[in-house]
């Protein structure tokens, strides 16, 4: 049995302990992002411009995120007007800083991966790039617009020292979330550094790394910026009606 | 006055760090020159066996030296439209140089501007929206770091320890260090502790069974990547690594909200359980974008130099989607770990 999918049945089987028949709806929302980004590899490959496909792909992803894992409209509607803002916003940031780090593509220490491969494909590894920055924060961007929303439709705080200490915990988390999550794929790079003694100054000038650390800052920015933004617009709705 | 402007004034350390980074070049002992002149010499088409059409173009490029004997050069610099391996010269870009024979070559960008740069507007942004809450963010970033990198250094050093050995008392410290600056160093920090570690023992404990009965059938750890010991470590360790942050997240959730709520045992891990069923899917998702988003550049060239779609998922993205379900299993199963254990303590408070 291929053991791709017995993992997927294993965690279905704990998501329905854990959730009940709920569990089967997260699972589903999961492999339709799953999916969604399995489609955009291969609309890249077949020629599309990766940021456009990346930017329609990731409003898909961010509706199922948002809208399959919440079910109180109230709390889904601001997260997602949220995440929008923030999106939009961070595509430009991300274009900003990926036009001037000159990490697209492949670095040196990527050479065993690369061997047999024609790498001159006529497709924009700086788009590619550029498209990977946008999809790997989608999900932390949907996470904290969820919590912020979530946090402050329930507990009805007004806005003082008490809701500012509950952002200040949903961004700590989330950036612990992130940090862990990209220092788990950095680990054999850094055992690669140390094992074969990069100066420090190589390291921060390095392709991979810094390519690889580019997006972990990005990917905090964007959880930052979403925290205030969504609190705004929740509290702007809640001033309306 | 500076005290109405303070963070107006933050702006300037952006600037104040990218303009350091931009005269740093002594500090470098290569060769650092700056692009002053660029004129594209020529460009042709060239096709691969996949019928895949790019283009090539050779830059005629001047610079200036920034260190060393100083005075101006001129190199050559050759790149693909596409840019896997290559870059374009602009002017202004900031570049390290290898003098081969009396003519100087390219060796490659010098980044650390922009990185640093980019780490200091976090470092404003951070300032601006968490208050006082920012130093005991940055501590946690800070410190963890270090462990790591300390632990790399034993790691690499000791041949002799264990390396799973190692790695596993990295978890747990990572774990206890994170929690504490979460809840401060209490009752509850143990709790969440306890609870992450025992959910990622489980998961990792489940997914090496599952692995080990279907013989890694799909799952190549020979692509691992940046591989310099055994695999099947980087691959266990990169998964224990990666959910930490996510199961402690959850962890944090239950604990934080149930420990305040004067109710019974059987109503605590039932509150537990209603706030983990809410935040695991998104927590999943998070992990799950960033290993695939991860693989774009890869599975765009397998596609390109004439893969098919089910071979490139298996040998691209099948490590990372094992690494990511595995994490997943220690995200679910921190909810009932950590409701029980709240559960519990109250019993023992009582």
């Amino acid at each position: 049995m291929n053991a791709i999918l017995a993992l997927g049945l294993a965690l279905l089987t704990l998501l329905i302990l854990v959730q009940g028949r709920y569990g089967l709806v997260t699972l589903i929302s999961i492999l339709i992002n799953l999916g969604l980004m399995i489609l955009t590899v291969i609309l890249i490959a077949g020629g599309f411009n990766p940021v456009v496909v990346s930017v329609v792909v990731g409003l898909m992803i961010l509706a199922t995120t948002i809208f399959m894992n919440q079910a109180k409209p109230d709390v889904a509607g601001p997260a997602f007007v949220a995440s929008l803002l923030v999106m939009a916003v961070f595509v430009g940031l991300v274009m900003l800083v990926f036009y001037f780090s000159q990490t697209a593509g492949f670095g040196n220490e990527d050479g065993e991966t690369l061997e047999g491969f024609s790498t001159a494909i006529g497709v924009s590894f700086q788009q590619i790039l550029i498209a990977t920055g946008l999809m790997s924060t989608l999900g932390a961007i949907a996470e904290a617009a969820i919590a912020v929303s979530a946090g402050l439709a329930t507990n009805e705080i007004q806005p003082g020292a008490g809701q500012s200490a509950m952002l200040a915990e949903i961004i700590g988390t989330a950036i612990n979330t992130l940090f862990f999550g990209f220092f788990g794929g950095f680990s054999a790079l850094f055992i690669w550094f140390a094992r074969l003694s990069y100066s420090f100054s190589q390291i921060i000038n390095n392709k991979v790394f810094v390519g690889e650390l580019l997006e972990v800052l990005l990917a905090v920015i964007a959880v930052i910026m979403t925290v205030p933004t969504t609190a705004w617009i929740v509290h702007s709705r809640q001033r309306r009606g | 006055m500076i005290k109405k402007y303070w963070r107006w004034l933050l702006i300037l350390l952006p600037v104040a760090t990218f303009l350091a980074a931009r005269f740093d070049a002594p500090l470098y002992s290569t060769p650092v020159a700056q692009v002053t002149r660029v004129t594209a010499s020529a460009s042709q088409t060239e096709t691969d066996s996949n019928s895949n059409e790019d283009r090539l173009i050779t830059q005629r490029v001047q610079a200036r030296l920034l260190n060393g004997p100083g005075g101006t050069i001129a190199l050559t610099n050759t790149y693909t439209a596409s840019q896997a391996l290559d870059f374009p010269l602009r002017v202004g870009s900031q570049i390290f140089v290898t003098k081969i024979h009396g003519q100087y070559q390219l060796k490659d960008d010098k980044r650390d501007a922009i990185l640093l740069t980019v780490a200091m507007c976090l470092i404003v942004l951070m300032i601006l929206v968490l208050r006082r809450h920012f130093w005991v963010t940055l501590a946690s970033i800070v410190i963890n770091t270090a462990i790591f990198l300390l632990v790399v250094h034993v790691d690499i050093s000791n041949q002799s320890i264990n390396a799973w050995l190692i790695f596993s008392g990295l978890a747990i410290v990572f774990t206890l260090v994170t929690a504490a600056f979460i809840v401060g160093v209490n009752r509850l920090m143990l709790i969440i502790s306890g609870a992450t570690v025992a959910a990622t023992v489980l998961a990792v404990a489940l997914g090496y069974a599952i692995l080990s009965l279907t013989g890694y059938n799909g799952v190549h750890l020979e692509t691992v990547k940046y591989v310099t010991q055994a695999p099947q470590l980087l691959f266990y360790v990169q998964i224990v690594v990666g959910a930490l942050g996510a199961v402690l997240d959850v962890a944090g959730d239950i604990a934080v909200s149930v420990y305040p709520q004067a109710i019974g045992r059987r109503d605590k891990f039932r509150n537990g359980m209603a706030v983990g069923r809410a935040v695991l899917g998104p927590l999943i998702g998070v992990l799950m974008m960033i290993f695939v988003a991860g693989t774009f550049a890869e599975a765009v060239l397998w596609l390109r130099n004439g893969n098919a779609v089910g071979q490139t998922i298996e040998w691209v993205m099948g490590l990372g989607l094992a690494q990511s379900l595995i994490s997943a299993f220690g995200i679910v199963l921190a909810v009932p770990l950590t409701s029980g254990a709240m559960a519990f303590v109250k019993q023992v408070d009582a």
